[in-house]
C-alpha cells in the first residue's frame, strides 16, 4: 500500500466571488522511502499539494489518504494526531518558536504527543547532536544562523520519527553553500532511516539529487506522477 | 502541564511593556478592590460597634409581643412587668453565650434650666450593665465629668449640643418633664453628672441617659420597655435569636426579638450604601480588567498566528492553542494580583503609619481612616481575578483554536 494516494484531487479557493482553481484533478502515489520532489512555476499549486499532503488542509474534491487513513473522514483532532505521529513539517521559514531553545523546540512535538519530559529530552538531543547541533541546544533562534535553524527545524520535523516529512522550499531562505548541506542531510536520512521526504522547490541543485521529480502546472501534473 | 506553564511564561514576557501595563492594570484594580473592602470591613465594624455598644443597641432586643406595632398607643399594656423582667433575664441568662440582659426605657420630654426648654429623647438604662455593654466604646467617646451612678439616682447624661444650648456642663442642675404611662405630666430634678458626645449630629442636641430607676419613676412605673441582651460574639446573633425566642414562648412569654442590625437604620442604610458603591468600583475594575486581558491575548493572537499555525501544523489540537492563550490569561491574572496584594499591603501599611483622619457627614467628631487587612478577602480576590482573567482569555484564545491552519501559516 503507498503511503500517499491521490485520486481526482481537485482545490478551489475562493478571491471574493470568484472560483481559483489551485488543482485540477490530481492522481499521484508515493511510497515509503521515496525522496520526492514536487517543482514548477510560481503558482503551479506546489504549496498546496503539500498542504494536502501535510494533512492542513482538505481537497474541494477527490480521495487523499495518508498511511492508508482518508483525511476527509477525519475529525480535526484525528488529522492533528495523524500529523503529529506521521508527519513531519520543515518550513522555508523555518517557523521555530522563538521563546524556546533548540532543545525545547526539538522536543516539542513530543511534548505534544504526551511523551515524558525526559524521554523527549533524550530524543531531542540524540536528533540535534546527529544534525551537528550539540552546541547550540540551549540556544535560542534568534541566536543560531538561517543554516543552523534549518536542521534545528529538521530535527523537530523528525524527532517523532514520522514515515513522512514535507518540507516546502527548505532552501529557499538559505545560502548555497548551507543549502548543499541541508540537502545532503536529508538525502542521509532519507536512505538511512527510510523516511519519506516530499518537499517543493525551486533549486536546480536540489533537483540534481531527487530520484523522483513531479513537475506540476497550472494545477495539474505534467510529469512524474505515476508510481516510481 | 508544567512544560505549556513555562512556555505561556515566556510568552508573557515576550512583550515586556504591553504585558506590564496589562499586569499593573489588574494590580492597581485589584489594590483599588481590595483596599476599599478593608475600608468597608473596618466601616461596618465601626458601624455595628457604635451600634451595639454606642447606640446601646446590645445584640438583641426583647419587645413584648404587640410594642412595636401598638407600643406607643397603649405603653403598659405591651411593657414588661416586673415579674416578667425577672423570669426574662433569669431565662436569657442561663445561656453561655449571653454576657447580661437589662431592661431599657426610653423617654421623650421636656428639658429646662428654668429659662430655657427644648425637647429630649432619653433612654433609661441600669448604669453598672450600661457600661458593660459600652465596655471599650466608652473610651472612644468619653464623658466630660462622671458617667451614671446607682448611688446617684438623679444625675444624668447629656449629649453635648443639648448641654450646650441650656448652657448646662457637669454639675448643673435642671428639670425634666414627660408624660406618665397614665398621661398626667410628671416633672423630676436633675443633675448633668456628665455631657457626651452621641457621634451624631442629628442626635446630640436631643439625647439624654437617664439610671433606669430615674426612668422608671419619671413614667410612674415599675415596668420596662424592652430588655436587651448582650452576646459574645455578635457572630450568633441569629442563631440565638431562634434559641431566645423558642425558650421564651415556651416559657409562656408573648415576645418579639429584634437583632442590633434591624434596629439599627443608619447602619442598614450605610451599609446598603457602601455595598452599591463596592460594587460599583468592582464592576469599573472588572471591565478593566477583562478589557486589558482581552486586548493584550488579542494582540498577543495577533503577532503569532504563524507561530499558532506551526503548532497546529506539529499536531497541537485546537483544545491545546485554547488551553495555552487561557493559561497565559491566567497567568496575567495571578501576576496582576500578585502585584496587587503587594499595593495593597504598601497603602495599607503607610495609613497605619500616618494614621489619618476625617469627618464623615453628620458625624460630630473626626473618626479614623482605617483599612482593614483581611486575608481571607485578599484571597478569594486573587481567585476572582485569575479566573475572570482566564474567561477573558477564552475569547481570543477560541480565536486562534479556529484558525485555519494554512492561512495562519501564510500569515506575516
Amino acid at each position: 500500500m503507498a503511503l500517499i494516494e491521490m485520486e481526482s484531487i481537485k482545490k478551489d479557493y475562493l478571491l471574493g466571488e470568484t472560483v481559483v482553481p489551485a488543482l485540477q484533478g490530481i492522481d499521484l502515489q508515493i511510497d515509503k522511502g521515496e525522496f520526492v520532489a514536487i517543482w514548477g512555476p510560481s503558482g503551479s499549486g506546489k504549496t498546496t499539494l503539500l498542504n494536502l499532503i501535510g494533512a492542513i488542509d482538505e481537497p474541494s474534491e477527490g480521495s487523499l489518504s495518508i498511511a492508508g487513513r482518508e483525511v476527509r473522514l477525519l475529525s480535526d483532532n484525528r488529522r492533528s494526531e495523524l500529523r503529529n505521529e506521521t508527519i513531519g513539517f520543515i518550513f522555508q521559514g523555518f517557523n521555530l518558536i522563538p521563546v524556546l531553545s533548540a532543545l525545547e523546540n526539538v522536543m516539542l512535538p513530543l511534548q505534544i504527543k504526551g511523551a515524558s519530559s525526559g524521554e523527549s529530552k533524550t530524543k531531542a538531543l540524540t536528533r540535534l547532536e546527529e544534525l551537528g547541533l550539540s552546541e547550540f541546544v540551549h540556544h535560542r533562534p534568534f541566536k543560531m544562523s538561517g543554516g543552523q535553524q534549518q536542521r534545528v527545524a529538521i530535527a523537530r520535523a523528525l524527532v517523532t520519527d514520522p514515515s513522512l516529512v514535507i518540507a516546502d522550499e527548505p532552501t529557499a531562505n538559505l545560502d548555497s553553500e548551507t543549502a548543499r548541506r541541508i540537502i545532503a542531510l536529508m538525502r542521509q536520512l532519507n536512505e538511512k532511516e527510510r523516511t519519506t521526504f516530499i518537499f517543493s522547490t525551486h533549486d536546480q541543485r536540489l533537483l540534481d539529487q531527487v530520484k523522483r521529480l513531479v513537475r506540476l502546472e497550472d494545477g495539474r501534473i505534467v510529469d512524474g506522477g505515476g508510481k516510481q | 502541564m508544567m512544560k505549556w506553564m513555562k512556555l505561556a511564561i515566556r510568552n508573557i514576557l515576550r512583550n515586556k511593556r504591553r504585558s506590564l501595563v496589562t499586569l499593573l492594570a489588574i494590580g492597581v484594580g485589584f489594590a483599588a478592590i481590595s483596599l476599599f473592602y478593608g475600608y468597608v470591613d473596618f466601616m461596618y465594624y465601626g458601624l455595628r460597634e457604635s451600634a451595639v455598644r454606642g447606640e446601646g443597641l446590645g445584640h438583641l432586643t426583647i419587645y413584648k409581643a404587640g410594642w412595636l406595632e401598638k407600643g406607643k398607643l397603649d405603653p403598659e399594656r405591651y411593657m414588661f412587668s416586673k415579674m416578667e423582667i425577672d423570669k426574662i433575664i433569669k431565662l436569657v441568662q442561663e445561656e453561655d453565650e449571653v454576657i447580661l440582659a437589662t431592661p431599657q426605657i426610653q423617654i421623650t420630654g421636656i428639658v429646662t434650666n428654668g429659662t430655657v426648654s427644648t425637647i429630649f429623647i432619653a433612654q433609661g438604662v441600669v448604669p453598672r450593665e450600661d457600661k458593660t455593654i459600652k465596655s471599650a466604646w466608652g473610651a472612644f467617646r468619653p464623658i466630660k465629668g462622671e458617667g451614671l451612678e446607682e448611688k446617684k439616682p438623679y444625675g444624668v447624661e447629656m449629649a453635648q449640643d443639648l448641654a450646650k444650648y441650656l448652657n448646662l456642663k457637669a454639675g448643673k442642675d435642671g428639670v425634666v418633664m414627660a408624660p406618665t404611662l397614665s398621661g398626667q405630666m410628671n416633672a423630676m430634678d436633675i443633675q448633668v453628672s456628665g455631657v457626651y458626645d452621641s457621634g451624631s449630629d442629628a442626635t446630640n442636641d436631643k439625647y439624654m441617659r437617664f439610671s433606669f430607676d430615674f426612668a422608671q419613676s419619671l413614667l410612674d412605673t415599675r415596668s420596662a420597655e424592652r430588655i436587651v441582651v448582650l452576646l459574645k460574639g455578635w457572630k450568633k446573633t441569629e442563631e440565638m435569636r431562634t434559641i431566645l425566642q423558642k425558650k421564651l414562648t415556651q416559657a409562656g412569654i408573648a415576645c418579639e426579638i429584634k437583632t442590633w442590625n434591624e434596629l439599627s437604620l443608619f447602619y442598614s442604610k450605610v451599609r446598603g450604601m457602601f455595598d452599591m458603591i463596592f460594587m460599583f468600583i468592582f464592576s469599573i475594575v472588572l471591565v478593566i480588567v477583562v478589557m486589558s486581558t482581552v486586548n493584550t491575548m488579542g494582540m498577543a493572537v495577533l503577532e503569532r498566528t504563524r507561530e499558532i499555525g506551526t503548532l497546529r501544523a506539529l499536531g497541537l489540537k485546537r483544545r491545546g492553542i485554547s488551553l495555552l492563550f487561557a493559561m497565559e490569561g491566567g497567568l496575567l491574572g495571578l501576576f496582576g494580583s500578585l502585584i496587587g496584594v503587594v499595593l495593597h499591603a504598601t497603602v495599607w501599611a503607610i495609613i497605619r503609619a500616618v494614621s489619618p483622619t476625617y469627618t464623615p457627614p453628620g458625624v460630630s467628631t473626626p473618626v479614623p481612616l482605617i483599612v482593614n487587612f483581611v486575608p481571607q478577602t485578599l484571597f478569594v480576590l486573587v481567585l476572582c481575578l485569575i479566573l475572570l482573567s482566564l474567561l477573558a482569555a477564552i475569547i481570543p484564545a477560541r480565536r486562534a483554536a479556529r484558525q485555519n491552519v494554512v492561512n495562519a501559516l501564510g500569515h506575516v
